[in-house]
């Protein structure tokens, strides 16, 4: 199998080629509308994993095929190594998850509610009430009704509720809704924290800034199909090479460039020339672009390289802005 | 070192691999926990309104008749009768308890088989891995242990006034007479009060005597001013009947009319309080489980609460007494005509569809049916429901 190397996760069962999740031709249907369409993913352990597309594009569906909320028409999956749905409870037993937004019993206290969720699990689950509420920071609030709770609390409830089971997958969907930038960082934190245990995250997310500091590797969803999925160092390696260059004459800068074999996108802007040259493009050619304006006589002031961003990276591949490739 | 596959490379088929350990709690189980039943009982009981409108309705609304009663008899003792006695707990325990105690474990029913749907929780319970069967049946306890001792606060409330407030005197016919009276002690006490007897006793043959009694309650015919004259058809003049004629005939009334007064009471006897809440928690229990069901299946509480009350309220009692031809298997399927069948024997005809009193009694207003078949009529619709509930709760999508 051809695969590219994730560096900086290291776990025994990832050493050992386990993967977290693992679904082969994964489809569901919902009448004429294929919501999960033969999804092939593999989310190694003991990483935080990004999963990202757009609005509808099937992310939360596949967690609920995954958690076995509702069942799938079509593929194999398997969680934690346990092939599911036959072997669900064993798998489910070491998974926490939040899908949708996380609602409650809102006439019962926090802490009543992980209560009614840890008599589902094993027994030692009730040990674990107060520390996962302390570690999610609402141990003060926990004697309070979940109907005075704010968005936020009941996200971090929900994160408290996932780790009830001490679970080696959790699976977070839009963890970060509702919470302000303060708790957008201690979730972070906590993310990175979980995955330093040697826990995998999944994280569906549509704020791709937080995926990109979050996250080791990221899958890229788009009607119903995977149509990405790796390390996002490597993914980004892998997109569109933009370069910004302040000069003299832009105009003529652009047609003396447009004349030469490099093979590039230009538009001349307010601030000089904007290159943007094709994926996997060798870092060479932005040498040879300043050779080539330069014994054109043109006065180069500035050229940059622009790194790519998720965001760029993601609307790049998506079909909502059409793919460039 | 993490390996992760790029697109486009086809993906190896599921590894055989060992997955991460499990703990051995039987999740898989459809059996459920202690734990998951007592945190089941607690989360219906902290629903505070659900409660109160419970209590207020088992509990509260006999409670008050009751007190009510209890504070005009002791304030006007001549006006109002006393609190309690025989009559004031059939109509109490056939009727409003019968009815109100099923339509609150409906409710309880309803909203068990829901709420955790509605209120979103459902999902969190399916991710845990719990069998779906186990959290479904784990409600059947939690919500009887609230039921059960709901009804049987309410009915010990009304056992407990009708039997320690009843009255001290037997009113038999229009006649004060004591009660709990042999047979030898009624015609003794017949024969000392021949009057009353002969004039306010029914009796069925002729009377040898013609006795004058005053009143519109002295009997059939009708004298003038007033006075009544009980005598043998055709007399015409009254001739005074010697005492020794009088007390013959009051204790010949009394022989024929022992086995009517023994079964009238100043209050219920033990053994029938204990059959009617025996009897009374079966429909609480049939209302919760056959509700729990149907809020299930319908996955929301308005509409079932709705169609149990219809069914206990409009449906039962027409479908128990209406004869239609040609559907009479199908009415004797109703599930509150076969509790009617189980009635204890010395409860009325109740508006919620009860009908004891033995072969002579309201209960012959029903459409017949067999013990046999009223008890499979209730375990067909217990089993039944609980199997729908528990499907539907088992393939829905979370």
């Amino acid at each position: 199998m051809s695969t590219a190397t994730l560096p900086g996760i290291s776990d025994r069962h990832a050493a050992a080629g386990q993967w977290a999740v693992e679904t082969h031709g994964l489809t569901k249907r919902f009448g004429e509308n294929i919501a999960v369409n033969g999804v092939e993913l593999l989310v190694p352990r003991g990483c935080a994993f990004g999963y990202l597309g757009p609005n509808g594009a099937g992310k939360t569906t596949l967690i609920r095929v995954l958690l076995g909320l509702t069942h799938a028409d079509a593929g194999t999956m398997s969680l934690l190594g346990y092939p599911v749905p036959r072997h669900r409870a064993a798998a489910l037993a070491r998974v926490g998850a939040i899908v949708d937004e996380p609602r409650f019993h809102g006439h019962l206290t926090g802490r009543q509610n992980l209560q009614l969720l840890a008599a589902a699990r094993e027994p030692t689950a009730r040990d674990r009430i107060d520390p996962s509420l302390e570690r999610v920071g609402i141990l003060h609030r926990a004697d309070d009704r979940v109907s005075k709770y704010s968005m936020g609390m009941r996200q971090r409830l929900g994160v408290a509720a996932c780790l009830l089971g001490d679970p080696q997958l959790l699976i977070l969907d839009e963890p970060m809704n509702g919470l302000d930038p303060a708790g957008m960082h201690e979730m972070r934190d906590m993310i990175l924290s979980l995955v330093a245990e040697g826990r995998t995250v999944v994280l569906s997310s549509h704020l791709l800034d937080e995926v990109e500091r979050t996250c080791d590797a990221v899958a890229i969803v788009d009607r119903g199909n995977i149509v990405r999925q790796g390390p996002i160092s490597e993914l980004l390696a892998g997109a569109s090479l933009a370069v910004q260059v302040e000069c003299s004459e832009p105009d003529r800068a652009r047609a003396l460039l447009e004349g030469t074999s490099i093979g590039a996108h230009i538009e001349v802007g307010p601030l000089g020339l904007g290159i943007t040259l094709p994926a996997g493009t060798a870092r060479d050619v932005v040498a040879e672009t300043n050779r080539i304006l330069v014994e054109g006589g043109i006065a180069v002031y500035r050229l940059q390289e622009i790194q790519a961003s998720l965001e760029q990276w993601f609307l790049q591949v998506t079909s909502r802005l059409g793919a460039p490739e | 070192m993490t390996t992760v596959p790029q697109v486009g490379v086809p993906a190896p088929p599921p590894t055989s691999v060992a997955p991460v350990d499990a703990p051995s709690d039987h999740r898989g189980s459809w059996l459920p926990t202690g734990a998951m039943i007592a945190t089941r009982i607690m989360e219906l009981r902290k629903r505070r309104g659900l409660m109160i409108a419970l209590i207020v309705v088992n509990v509260g609304i006999p409670s008050i008749f009751l007190l009510i009663r209890l504070l005009a008899h002791a304030f006007a003792p001549k006006s109002y009768g006393p609190a309690g006695g025989y009559d004031i707990y059939t109509a109490l325990s056939a009727g409003v308890m019968y009815v109100f105690g099923f339509i609150v474990a409906a409710t309880l029913g309803c909203t068990a088989g829901s709420i955790d749907l509605t209120e979103g929780m459902f999902r969190h319970l399916v991710v845990t891995g719990r069998s779906r069967l186990a959290l479904y049946l784990a409600r059947i306890p939690a919500g009887l242990a609230i039921v059960v001792p709901l009804v049987a606060i309410g009915f010990t409330i009304v056992c407990a006034v009708c039997v320690f407030a009843a009255p001290t005197t037997l009113n038999y016919d229009g006649a004060t007479l004591p009660s709990g009276l042999s047979q030898t002690g009624f015609e003794t006490w017949a024969a000392n009060h021949p009057d009353v007897v002969i004039c306010d006793f029914p009796y069925n043959g002729n009377i040898a005597v013609n006795v004058p009694c005053n009143g519109p309650g002295g009997g059939p015919g009708g004298g003038p001013g007033g006075a009544i004259v009980k005598g043998p058809p055709g007399s015409v003049v009254p001739t005074q009947p010697t005492p020794a004629m009088l007390k013959a005939m009051a204790i010949k009334i009394a022989e024929q009319d022992y086995s009517d007064y023994s079964r009238t009471f100043l209050y219920p006897s033990t053994s029938l309080m204990i059959k009617t809440g025996l009897w009374i928690e079966l429909e609480a229990a049939i209302g919760f489980i056959v509700g729990l069901g149907l809020g299930s299946l319908l996955g929301q509480r308005t509409v079932a609460v709705i169609l149990m009350i219809v069914l206990e309220i409009i449906l039962t009692p027409i479908l128990s007494r209406a004869s239609i031809p040609h559907l009479s298997n199908l009415q004797r399927s109703v599930v509150g005509l076969a509790t009617a069948h189980l009635e204890p024997s010395g409860l009325p005809l109740a508006f919620g569809g009860g009908g004891g009193g033995g072969p002579n009694g309201p209960h012959a207003l029903l459409l017949p049916e067999s013990t046999t078949v009223a008890v499979c009529v209730i375990v067909a619709w217990l089993v039944g429901w609980t199997i729908l509930g528990a499907w539907r709760m088992t393939t829905r999508d979370a």
